[in-house]
């Protein structure tokens, strides 16, 4: 033990107050487990400081802009002006409130809230080292561990973060100005959305990607819309370059990019954002002192129960296997919890959705027609284009389509992908579909609001169904 | 490569099979065509061959194992394909892990499909983890066979009725293993517990000398059982000795039965009180067969005898004839004539019910079935045609045919189409019985004992050969009176035999 150090007891030690960490404490303190949970940075973590919800707000704030600029087919001429600094004070207030909330939520349930670094000493000990010099650090002797340490964004090398040039995404949501040109390197989530954002602000936004497309993982007539929708903001993609240097030049910088032939190209911009991917935290917990090592993905591998390999210590969220989603480590959270304080629960879910906040935006649920087959369903699959939709037509926003994929012998819903206007919430139907084992006759028989874009959900059901009333039944 | 071979269909509409025994293990060798197993179906025992050369990997199944058709129940490491798994050192685990999938895919419910992904509200699968079900091993009574909450409680509730179950009988096992009692009860009879009977000979004829027959008489034994001394060029001989030790074995046997019973009896515990006989194969098909004729048809059982000293006299003065031609000529083939003969004249016993179209359908053709007792259960093989036949042809017939149901080689075809049927169960003694009609059929007719019994005639009692007849009849399509009327053409041929030369 370091000379200074307090050491204390807890049943439950979470480090990592993100998304994961604070709804597991929460529950675990709902539960009536005295709860420790440590956190180094922020309350609320990436999810809540540094992304969903700074980058949805900027979103939102942008096609608020966007659209006025864009709507004198409606007959709304609007001479725009964008007070960025405005912006960011309203985006920091939400920020604010929410991590305040959350801060607020972990005491009412009376979980002890530390800050620091914290690391593995033993098998039931963790030491915290507080921020600071002189601020010492303690010790937590835990009954139960929950590592939900979440991701950093990956550096690419040559291209090491340094706030000015080259930005991570945290930059991205904290810029005091719009660029008047971005290199973004990396066409995934992340980099298609603060490149919608970026561009609608008036940005001369170029996307580097190493790959044919944007969005890997999703399916062709998925991202073609996106993209097309990005290529008509004045994005410039630039399909199978990798960048591999860059230098200043004037006050700005250059961005060297080679493709595969070696063949070298350069861009003239103000600032490169790399939105490459994100990693697991992990190198900061000593894990060598409990004995867990991550497996060849850096991650950690967990039971249904989101237990590690050792007993009494879980994983959740982005350090655990799975895709690196808020909602997956929220409920990851809660069966951790609920299994350290002896309830039956499991990591039972069918399906975990997903939405990227693109314009338009994409939301996706279970399986697509291919891992339908894959997994030896026999899909029927359901269309429905937007542009059929009153409602979608009534929003000026008529891109994209809801597509639903079930199994044709038992009419199970198995999957759904949506591309268009509130894709990120009406993907939340079928993911109740999913879990509830819903077929195609009980989501086609439920009335939908009319003229809603839910609607589009009913009418994919019965275009599965072969009775589509508002699309040819093909 | 391991290739799984699937239980093939065995017969048409049979659905599963139990496996009466494996004719291979695991490591044999196979040629394509070579029997690996012995499967019963609710018809017969037929032999599955293999599709493959090459070397049995794994049984999937114990014998006794009920097998739906269509699963996999051995894997084959085909020849001329890499296998690793052939490796000596069977990974046991990975083996109970696959022996653990088979299982669980085979229990899955019409809820789970494709990548065995069960169908369950969350709550529901919250349900099952509390109650420690095992949801793809339910299955669902929702659309399309959605698990729902009733699901998992009856499941829950079902395991702990067979958890329970089977508790007092793993104590009766216990209790019997640990009972010194009853093996030093069971040393103190191990004399005649060790004393098998004899196998009973079975001949129908048998020389021996006149004293020896007396001690056959004398100390209750039939010569026919007797195992033969000597074979003669007229038939088996047996010597006054092979009798004497043939009677000791049977009596030491029969001691060691009842040792065994009164050992049972005084303690109680040394056996299980019990047995648990698999409901099965023929069993269960005659048991749902005769349910089905029971319940379905209106059973009426008209009773009568027949005197048929005529017949007799008839078969004897033809027996050697026959002998001579190469068959036993029994009682049966004149009985089926008679039968046959009676339908004619009223075609209502040779009839079906089409319930469904409301007609009666009177059979113009006479396929008679013989129910046969064997070792697995009743069969019933029909001798198609009759009238076309001669008696010798139907003696003939009828022989093949029994012989093939007691070794369980018939085919379906062969128990197939009968039209009316005879039960003799006078073969093993007893006057009357009420027959369950071979549904859906609308008669039967069964045989008591041929035997010399009382007859009153003209104020006298005299012996004479009786056959009592016991006739069961499906009452919504044949009234009493059509029934008395066709046992007495019946028996007007059976008292006449004469009158079959017309026939």
């Amino acid at each position: 033990m370091v000379v200074g150090d307090v050491s204390t007891g807890t049943e439950l030690a979470i480090i990592g107050a993100g998304p994961g960490g604070y709804v597991a404490a929460i529950r675990a303190g709902q539960l009536g487990l005295d709860v420790t949970l440590i956190e180094k940075d922020a309350w609320g973590g990436t999810c809540l400081n540094y992304g969903c919800i700074p980058s949805k707000a900027l979103i939102t704030a942008t096609d608020v802009g966007y659209e006025a600029d864009t709507a004198e087919e409606m007959g709304i001429h609007a001479d725009v002006k964008v007070d960025v600094d405005q912006m960011t004070t309203w985006k920091d207030g939400v920020v604010d409130q929410l991590t305040s909330g959350v801060e607020k939520l972990c005491k009412a349930n009376g979980v002890n809230l530390v800050e620091g670094v914290a690391e593995f000493e033993s098998e039931n000990k963790l030491r915290v080292a507080h921020g600071g010099d002189g601020q010492g650090s303690e010790t937590i002797e835990f009954e139960n561990a929950i590592i939900a340490t979440g991701s950093r964004p990956i550096e690419v090398p040559g291209f090491e973060y340094d706030g000015e040039h080259v930005l991570s995404s945290r930059d991205v949501l904290d810029l005091d100005r719009v660029p008047e040109s971005m290199v973004v390197v990396g066409g995934g989530y992340i980099g298609m959305e603060l490149s919608t954002v970026l561009a609608k602000m008036g940005c001369d936004v170029t996307v580097v990607e190493m790959l044919d497309d944007i969005l890997a993982g999703y399916e062709e007539d998925v991202t073609s819309v996106v993209r097309q929708n990005a290529e008509d903001l004045g994005i410039d993609f630039r399909f199978g370059e990798a960048a591999s240097d860059w230098e200043k030049r004037d006050g700005d910088i250059v961005v060297t990019t080679e493709n595969e032939d070696g063949e070298e190209f350069q861009y003239a911009t103000e600032k490169a954002f790399v939105a490459v991917g994100r990693q697991p935290v992990l190198d900061t917990l000593n894990l060598d002192a409990i004995g867990l090592e991550p497996n060849e993905d850096g991650h950690l591998e967990t039971d249904k129960q989101a237990q590690t390999d050792v007993a009494g210590v879980y994983a959740i969220g982005d350090v655990a296997t799975g895709p690196m989603l808020a909602h997956k480590a929220s409920k990851e959270g809660q069966v951790a919890a609920e299994a350290i304080a002896g309830e039956p629960a499991a990591l039972d879910y069918q399906a975990v959705p997903a939405a990227v906040f693109t314009d338009p935006e994409i939301g996706t649920v279970g399986m697509t027609e291919q891992e339908a087959e894959d997994a030896g369903f026999s899909p029927a699959v359901g269309n429905f284009p937007m542009r059929a939709s009153g409602r979608s037509l009534t929003t000026g926003n008529d891109d994209g389509f809801v597509r639903i994929v079930a199994d044709e012998d038992s009419g199970f819903i198995l999957g759904a992908q949506i591309v268009g206007p509130e894709a990120s919430e009406l993907v939340a139907e079928l993911g109740l579909a999913i879990e509830m084992g819903a077929t195609l006759e009980d989501v086609a028989a439920t009335i939908h609001t009319h003229p809603t874009l839910s609607e589009a959900v009913m009418e994919a059901a019965e275009h599965a169904l072969g009775h589509a009333i508002h699309t040819l039944n093909r | 490569m391991p290739t799984e071979f699937k239980l093939p269909d065995v017969g048409e509409g049979v659905a599963e099979g139990e496996i009466v025994a494996w004719l291979v293990s695991e490591g044999d060798t196979v040629e394509e065509d070579q029997p690996v197993a012995e499967v019963e179906t609710d018809k017969a025992v037929v032999e599955v061959p293999s599709p493959y050369d090459g070397t049995v990997k794994e049984l999937h199944y114990e014998e006794g194992d009920v097998v739906p058709v269509g699963d996999v129940i051995v894997t084959f490491n085909v020849e001329g394909e890499d296998d690793l798994d052939a490796a000596p050192e069977r990974d046991e685990t990975s083996a109970a892990d696959a022996d653990a999938d088979t299982e669980t895919a085979d229990a899955a419910s019409a809820a789970s499909s494709g990548s065995g992904r069960t169908f369950a509200p969350p709550s529901v699968r919250r349900l099952a983890r509390e109650r420690d079900v095992d949801l793809s091993t339910v299955s669902g009574s929702g659309p399309s066979g959605r698990i729902t909450e009733g699901d998992v409680r009856a499941a829950a509730e079902s395991g702990e009725e067979s958890a329970e179950a089977s508790a007092p009988k793993s104590a009766v096992t216990k209790v019997s293993e640990e009972d010194e009692k009853s093996a030093a009860s069971a040393a103190t009879n191990e004399k005649a517990a060790s004393a098998e009977p004899v196998e009973a000979a079975g001949r129908e004829k048998t020389l021996a000398a006149p004293a020896t027959r007396r001690v056959a008489e004398e100390l209750g034994v039939s010569l026919d059982d007797v195992p033969a001394s000597e074979e003669r060029e007229d038939g088996a001989f047996v010597s006054e000795a092979a009798v004497r030790e043939y009677a000791e074995a049977q009596q030491a046997a029969q001691a060691a039965d009842t040792a065994e019973v009164r050992s049972g009896d005084a303690d109680g515990e040394s056996g299980e009180r019990e047995e648990r006989v698999p409901y099965r194969g023929v069993r269960r098909t005659i048991g749902k067969q005769m349910a089905e004729s029971k319940y379905t048809a209106p059973h009426v059982t008209h009773h009568d005898t027949a005197v048929v000293d005529a017949l007799a006299d008839v078969r004897e003065e033809l027996k050697p004839v026959a002998e001579e031609r190469g068959f036993r000529l029994t009682y049966m083939p004149f009985i089926v004539k008679a039968v046959v003969a009676g339908l004619k004249q009223h075609p209502y016993l040779n009839s079906q019910l089409d319930e469904e179209n409301e007609e009666i359908v009177l059979k113009n053709y006479y396929n008679i079935g013989i129910a046969v007792a064997t070792d697995a259960g009743l069969m019933v093989p029909v001798i198609k045609n009759v009238d076309e036949k001669s008696i010798p042809d139907i003696a003939a017939e009828m022989r093949d045919l029994i012989e093939k149901a007691r070794d369980r080689s018939i085919s379906r075809e062969e128990m197939q189409g009968g039209t009316f049927t005879l039960t003799n169960f006078g073969a093993i003694g007893g006057e009357y019985a009420t027959p369950i009609i071979n549904y859906p059929e609308t008669a039967i007719l069964g045989l008591g004992a041929l035997e010399e019994r009382p007859v009153a005639e003209d104020g006298d009692v005299v012996a004479k050969e009786t056959l009592p007849l016991s006739l069961s009849i499906d009452h919504r399509v044949i009234d009493g009176a059509v029934a008395a009327e066709f046992a007495n053409t019946v028996q007007e041929y059976l008292e006449n035999p004469s009158m079959l030369l017309l026939e």
